[in-house]
Order: structure tokens, then sequence, then C-alpha cells
């Protein structure tokens, strides 16, 4: 098995304190409705699991595409990185949907947590010379 | 009458569903794919740079695929969700 990467644990361990960071907020928003239950934290914690294991995927998918001398190959090992990961995804969302222990909205909103942190990822330093622009 | 509004609305959400995700999911998959293949055009030239292209290549993809995860996002709503609101708001308006 291939060893991980030292910029892909970096970016998944930031993605995971953007994540943490965004559940809180998002726990504290349900509060201040009064729409709170234990359902809300337990969709948070399964659509934030899902989400951050998408993401560490993508970067082992990325590891791999990169490694590839041909890009030929590498687009097609992303690509299929790719659909397999959404199909995963699509049955952590049916998962939070369908299963009364999670609240749909909760299960639902943590998927995009990563994209939202990766979008400030510049602003908050953290690529270094040696490992990213 | 009743069964056949509904029987529209089941059909429309799930039509509604696949073009979502049918569509959404082009994007991400052709611009990903792209975004590697030149990594590794620029990974053979300069080898040295692997893990700086490596590390910028992460946040690329995480932001190209914003748009499908938003895309499965919505699907599974109107697959899940938004029928059976729907049918509940026509049967009181009826």
């Amino acid at each position: 098995m291939r060893k991980v990467e030292a910029a892909v644990w970096r970016e998944t361990i930031y993605v995971v304190c953007w994540t943490a960071v965004l559940s809180v907020l998002l726990q504290a928003v349900f509060l201040i409705l009064g729409k709170w239950d234990l359902t809300v934290l337990f969709g948070n914690l399964w659509g934030a699991f899902a989400s951050v294991l998408n993401f560490f995927l993508m970067g082992l998918g990325v590891q791999n595409a990169v490694a590839k001398e041909d890009p030929k190959d590498a687009k097609k090992v992303l690509q299929l990185s790719q659909s397999m990961r959404f199909l995963l995804l699509a049955l952590f969302a049916i998962g939070g949907v369908l299963i009364s222990l999670f609240h749909t909205v909760a299960a639902l909103v943590p998927f995009v947590f990563p994209q939202f942190g990766m979008l400030f990822r510049p602003r908050f330093g953290g690529m270094d010379k040696e490992g990213g622009a | 009458m009743l069964e056949l509004a509904i029987g529209i609305i089941l059909g429309c959400c799930a039509l509604g569903a696949g073009i979502c995700m049918g569509i959404g999911a082009i994007g991400p998959g052709m611009g990903e794919g792209q975004a590697v293949s030149k990594a590794c055009e620029a990974i053979g030239r300069q080898p040295e740079s692997k893990g700086a292209v490596t590390s910028t290549m992460i946040m690329g993809c995480a932001v190209a695929e914003t748009t499908g995860i938003y895309s499965l996002v919505i699907a599974i709503l109107l697959i899940f969700v938004a029928p059976g609101l729907m049918v509940d708001i026509l049967k009181s308006a009826l």
C-alpha cells in the first residue's frame, strides 16, 4: 500500500479543523432557532464524517494521479476516483435522509464544509514553499 | 385527478434530480481530469515540484468539486424530501 503524502495529511487536518468550526456554527444556528435536538448533533457528525472522508479520499486520488507518468492515465485515475467518491457521498446522503436518527438538513449541510474551507485556504497561510504555491 | 397530480409531481422531481446530477457531475469530472493531466505534465518537466503541485491540486480539486456536491445535495433533496412536501401542499390546497 502506498504511503500517504504529508501534503494530503496536512490538507486533511486543515479541513477537519474547518469542518469542526463550521459544525459548531451549525449547532449554534439550530440552538438559536430553537430547533436543536440530538438528531441535529448526530446528523451533523454523520455529514461531517462523510465530507472529511470524501476529502481524504480525494487527496489519495490526487496523490495516485500525480504519481502516474502518462497524463491520460492520471486523468482516468482521478475521474474514476471522483465517480466512486460521488457514489459514496450519495450513499451517505441517502443514509442521512432516510435514517430517522439524523436530521436531514444537519446531515446534508456539512457536505460542503471542506469546499468552503478550501476557498479560504490561501488566506489562512498554510501553503508553504515546499508544499504549496 | 389528485393521483394524476401526485404522479406528475413525482415524475418531475425524479426528472429534475436526474438532470441536476447528470449535468452537475460533468463539470467537476472534466475539470479535475484536465487539471491532473496538466499537473502530470508539469511534474514531468520539473519533478522536484511534485509536493507543491500535489498540494495545489488538492485545493483545486476541492474547489472544482463544489458544484458536483451542490448538485448531489439538491438531487437527494428532490428525490427524498421535495415530493413529500409538494404532495402535502397539494393536499392542503385541495
